[in-house]
């Protein structure tokens, strides 16, 4: 800290705000969760509620001391940090496994997972790394060094296993595609494998991983589409097959693309757009039909899931209790909610939840403050989320800047899927609702990514790299 | 390269993330109730609390039917842990077999739910329900049971309510309850499986006000199937209310007393408060006790042969059954006649028995004397005249109207149709108009001579026993009365509006007193008719009837009201195939009298008279 200076100088003080916020109302929810009538006091250790009493302090004593160490430190120990975290990563993986998984590190029920604090080992030793890349010199190196930094512990923690962390990880994709690291020198190495062929850049490769994600999108709807017949409610009688309303479908977004075309950019760029639209049709076609094929020669099991993930096959007492149920508590909210510590299909006690005050804690606040409380929730998170992005985009240091990303990303990813699987959105994947859920590994990890961002941005003016 | 747009596409992704999730969260909490719809059905249970039915109370404030606490012994099998059927066998006294039997007839049985849309049964056993495995057990039978429930887990016992009657009288006014079935479930959310409802009488009409509110609980249930807490601290829950009392017109020792009088004899006896249309006693014979048929052991035991009975004690004589009326209607005739004009009561007839047959009297001079006497050649000529009033020079065409007009005054007198009241089982009676005689000897094919048999009340004439009851009432109370009704009031409210409605007849009071007189006379002088139910301390008026039933035995019929200067009951006695009006029905009739107003008989020889006469 520098001389002449209070800790609470330059703190960005609604974020700080809307972050405790977010503390008490889970602490709260935790509580009317949780809730025994033979212990209700709030403060009593044997209690879950107690016991995030305790964490939630642990966690701000943890906040201060970020406040108050120069945030130096966090790009010159970036490496050191994240090593250290990867360490702890591997260390666990000979720990006896606790509800299949050797995800904990600690004695009894105090225990804390590794793959909780990997995250910001992760996330400052990328921002290091890219903050030190000159990004118009791309080459194999940097796209490998990149991949392998998130890689390591990704790898690490498959083998715990835990899916759902390890599908968070993939939200540091979107923090090296803002910085514009990019798979595009693979993509070129690939392509220019062809003979004649010699582009310097490629489109595809400099936008890969939201096309990425586009893929994937279009592949769930592909197997939507495909394994229904299409009907029309005007046209009785006249049925489709699934994956022939694919390809027609296709078709029509192709023509409608080239009918567009027409009107627009010069001669050229139509040129251009239609050898990009006869390549996007091919590609599509390409794709829709080979995850089609993949999808049907699936192992059984793994087919039953995906189907049940689309509604193609329904079975609310048996594989899909979880979502079921958790979809019946969130709904059942109606307008205004039951009322505080009302909530009957997702109280601990009544147990249709499970996981209630983890994974599930939406469902109960959901069912207790109906849509008025989820609405402000989500309000909540955007409101969060932008002014993350915004803290991020007025750094000098590109350090920070790509921090804050990490911080952004890795929260709008907890947020999207463990709500996501309350309402039917996403596969039934177990992450905690940051600052919500009960859990000590999740709230100091995810108050000290804050805290370390807070401290980060307070000295912007002092930091340049 | 400056890369900074590509922050739009990540603040883009987050926006359409925000606002999916949004509409969403909307459309499953506010829009869609579906997701509410099966969070009840997974984590909550409403149960129903029924309520004891309403009880019933004669005039005077006698319980008459009021309820009994009974007990089933029911089963969950989800919470049967390691059951010892052979010490559960010796607990409950049966053997080892007939357990096991009841065990799968309940699998089988009682959880069979008939699907009115496919038409389809299918077994609905849950088994995290409970089931009755016995029935209707006393507190005696469950006693010892009880005791030693606790070693047997998901063996339970539960209170149930059901009818008992103090008195063992008035089968046929109560009627009885018994169990639901599925279509009547189906027609009315109110009912559940084992639930009651009534089947006959008061019970059946009065079912919506007996049965009461039913109280609902409802309880968050958790995934193990255990009750939670009450759902919203009870904020839905409803207390259970049991139906109002029903306050009835009729008199238990009036009603026990009547039965009692009809032991071993086949016929009715209907008594009604002139003032008021309430039904004293409404007695049909052969009767049976009433707790014959409740709960389901007796029901099925005992109603098979009670439907059996060629007797037909089921069958509600008083309402339903229909009899030529006999002499008794003669007093209708002199009052349409007089009212008419076509007579005065110093009208005289020869008893003239080349046109009909009658008995050995002398000569009417008066309509007082014709109705003592009950002279049958008299009443030919007065109904003649009602007839044929000469109105038309064609004998047919006079009839015609004659009839009309004959008819309309019996309409008026309560006859010829169901009364608009809260007796279950009635029938209309019948008097022929026009219209009928039409359709049997065609349009103007008939006159007073083809039809002249209803003079006296024979022929194509029939009136129940209640609407007698009814015609004696109204002469008692000179030309009107109130509907015919067994409940005064419900609960704590005042009278019941619909029976506070005076029906007033065609005819005048000043025409009834010369009847009443002719009654008296039947009664009260040497030679009269109904001699039989003379009391010394009151005026009866009467009339006494002896309807041919050939080829059996006549009906016995006596009609009566007394005092004659303050009516406090009306009553007729039917006896069937027991002869002569006077000397069955009249004396039975003035025992019923005796013991409503003076509450005490002196005539114990008469009483024993009756009491011994068996016709069967």
């Amino acid at each position: 800290m520098r001389q002449g200076e209070k800790i609470t100088s330059n703190i960005d003080w609604p974020l700080l705000a809307v972050f405790l916020l977010l503390m008490l109302m889970g602490l709260a929810t935790v509580y009317a969760t949780a809730y025994n009538p033979e212990a209700p006091n709030l403060f009593d250790f044997s209690q879950k509620y107690g016991k995030q009493v305790v964490w939630l302090v642990v966690s701000l004593f943890l906040g201060l001391l970020v406040l108050l160490i120069d945030a130096d430190i966090y790009r010159k120990f970036a490496t050191p940090i994240y090593i250290f975290t990867v360490i702890l990563l591997v260390v666990v993986l000979f720990m006896p496994a606790k509800f299949g998984a050797r995800a904990w590190l600690g004695i009894g029920s105090l225990g804390i997972q590794p793959a909780e604090f990997a995250k910001i080992g992760t996330a400052l030793l990328l921002a290091r790394y890219i903050s030190s890349v000159n990004i118009k010199l791309q080459n194999l190196q940097t796209v490998y060094i990149a991949n392998l930094i998130i890689l390591v512990p990704m790898v690490l923690i498959l083998l715990q296993p835990d899916a759902g962390t390890f599908v968070v990880y993939t939200s540091f994709l979107f923090v090296m595609y803002r910085e514009g690291i990019t798979y595009d020198p693979l993509v070129l190495k690939l392509v220019n494998l062809i003979p004649g062929i010699k582009f310097k850049q490629t489109w595809v490769g400099s936008h890969f991983i939201p096309i990425m994600f586009a893929v994937v999108f279009l592949c769930l709807a592909t197997l939507l589409v495909s394994n229904n017949v299409i009907k029309f409610d005007f046209l009785p009688g006249v049925e489709i097959p699934g994956f022939v309303g694919v390809v027609l479908s296709l078709v029509a977004f192709a023509l409608f693309s080239l009918f567009f075309l027409r009107y627009i950019g010069s001669k050229r760029d139509r040129k251009n757009a239609l050898i990009i639209v006869i390549f996007g049709f091919a590609l599509c076609l390409i794709i829709s039909t080979s995850v089609n094929y993949l999808f049907q020669n699936l192992a059984r099991h793994q087919k039953e899931r995906i189907e049940l993930f689309l509604g193609l096959r329904e079975d609310p007492d048996g594989d899909d209790y979880n979502r079921n149920r958790a979809m019946a508590a969130v709904g059942s909210g109606g307008l205004l909610g039951k009322g505080y510590n009302k909530a009957s299909v997702s109280s601990v006690e009544s147990n249709h939840v499970p996981e209630s005050e983890t994974d599930f804690i939406f469902c109960p606040f959901a069912e207790e403050w109906g849509f008025v409380g989820t609405f402000i929730l989500v309000c909540l998170y955007m409101f969060m989320l932008f002014r993350i992005i915004m803290i991020a985009e007025r750094q000098r240091s590109r350090f920070v800047r790509v921090y804050a990303y990490t911080v952004a990303m890795i929260l709008f990813y907890h947020f999207a899927v463990n709500i996501g699987m309350d309402i039917g959105f996403a596969p039934v994947i177990g992450i905690p609702l940051p600052f919500f859920s009960y859990g000590g590994s999740s709230m100091m990890s995810f108050s000290m990514f804050m805290f370390i961002l807070l401290k980060l941005d307070s000295q912007r003016s002092y930091i340049l790299q | 390269m400056n890369f900074d747009t590509r922050k739009y596409v990540i603040i883009t992704f987050i926006i359409v993330v925000g606002i999916i999730y949004t509409l969403r969260l909307f459309y499953m909490q506010v829009i869609d109730d579906s997701w509410a719809l099966r969070a009840q059905e997974i984590a909550e249970k409403r149960l129903e609390i029924s309520p004891p039915r309403g009880a019933v109370y004669d005039r005077n404030g006698v319980k008459i039917v009021s309820n009994r606490t009974y007990y089933n012994l029911m089963m969950c099998e989800a919470d049967i842990k390691n059951l010892d059927t052979v010490a559960f066998a010796k607990l409950i006294g049966w053997d080892v077999k007939r357990v096991r039997a009841r065990f799968k007839e309940i699998v089988k049985g009682e959880g069979k739910y008939y699907n009115k849309h496919t038409g389809k049964t299918t077994p609905n056993y849950q088994k995290i329900r409970k089931y009755p495995f016995l029935k209707e057990m006393t507190l005696d039978e469950i006693a010892n049971i009880a005791a030693h429930l606790e070693e047997f887990p998901g063996f339970k016992e539960e209170v149930t309510s059901m009818r008992s009657y103090p008195f063992a009288s008035g089968a046929n006014i109560f009627g009885y309850i018994s169990e639901v079935y599925r279509e009547e479930i189906d027609a009315d959310p109110f009912y559940k499986a084992g639930d009651n409802m009534g089947r006959a009488g008061i019970e059946r009409f009065y079912e919506k006000e007996l049965r009461g509110q039913k109280g609902i609980r409802y309880i968050v249930t958790s995934a193990m199937n255990n009750d939670v807490e009450p759902y919203m601290n009870g904020k839905y829950d409803t207390i259970a209310k049991q139906g109002p009392n029903l306050n009835l017109g009729i008199d238990i020792e009036l009603q026990a007393y009547g039965e009692k009088l009809l032991k071993g004899k086949r016929g009715c006896i209907v008594a009604i408060e002139p003032a008021t249309g309430e039904i004293l006693t409404l007695v049909s014979a052969p009767s049976f006790d009433p707790n014959l048929l409740v709960g389901k052991r007796n029901i099925g035991k005992n109603y098979p042969a009670l439907a059996n009975d060629p007797d037909k004690p089921l069958y509600p004589r008083p309402l339903a059954a229909q009899y030529p009326p006999g002499s008794v209607f003669k007093l209708l005739q002199s009052l349409i006649a007089l009212q008419e004009g076509v007579i005065t009561p110093e009208f005289g007839a020869p008893c003239n028995k080349g046109v009909v047959g009658c008995h050995n009297h002398p000569g009417a001079g008066t309509l007082a004397d014709g109705i003592k006497f009950s002279c049958n050649p008299y009443f030919y000529a007065v109904t003649k005249r009602i007839i044929q009033q000469g109105k038309s020079k064609n004998n047919f065409v006079d009839a015609e109207m004659g009839l009309r007009k004959w008819a309309e005054y019996m309409h008026s007198f309560g006859l010829g149709y169901k009364f608009d009241s809260d007796i279950t089982g009635l029938t209309s009676g019948l008097i022929p108009d026009p219209e009928y005689y039409d359709k049997w000897y065609g349009h103007h094919r008939w006159a007073f001579s083809t039809i002249r048999s209803i003079s006296i009340g024979q022929g194509e004439v029939q009136l129940t026993p209640l609407q007698m009851a009814n015609v004696g009432a109204m002469i008692a109370n000179k030309g009107w009365f109130y509907t015919p009704h067994f409940v005064k009031s419900i609960g704590k409210k005042g009278p019941l509006p619909q029976f506070k409605k005076r029906h007033i007849t065609m005819v005048e009071a000043r025409h009834f007193d010369a009847i009443q007189e002719g009654m008296r006379r039947v009664v009260h002088e040497d030679g009269g008719t109904g001699r039989q139910a003379r009391h010394k301390d009151y005026i009866t008026c009467g009339k006494t009837g002896t309807v041919e039933n050939k080829p059996k035995k006549d009906h016995s019929v006596f009609l009566a009201f007394a005092p004659m200067n303050k009516p406090k009951i009306s009553i007729v006695v039917f006896i069937e195939n027991a002869g002569f009006g006077g000397t069955w029905a009249a004396p039975i009739a003035g025992l019923m009298i005796e013991k409503y107003l003076k509450g005490t008989i002196t005539d114990t020889v008469k009483e024993r008279r009756i009491l011994d006469f068996n016709i069967y």
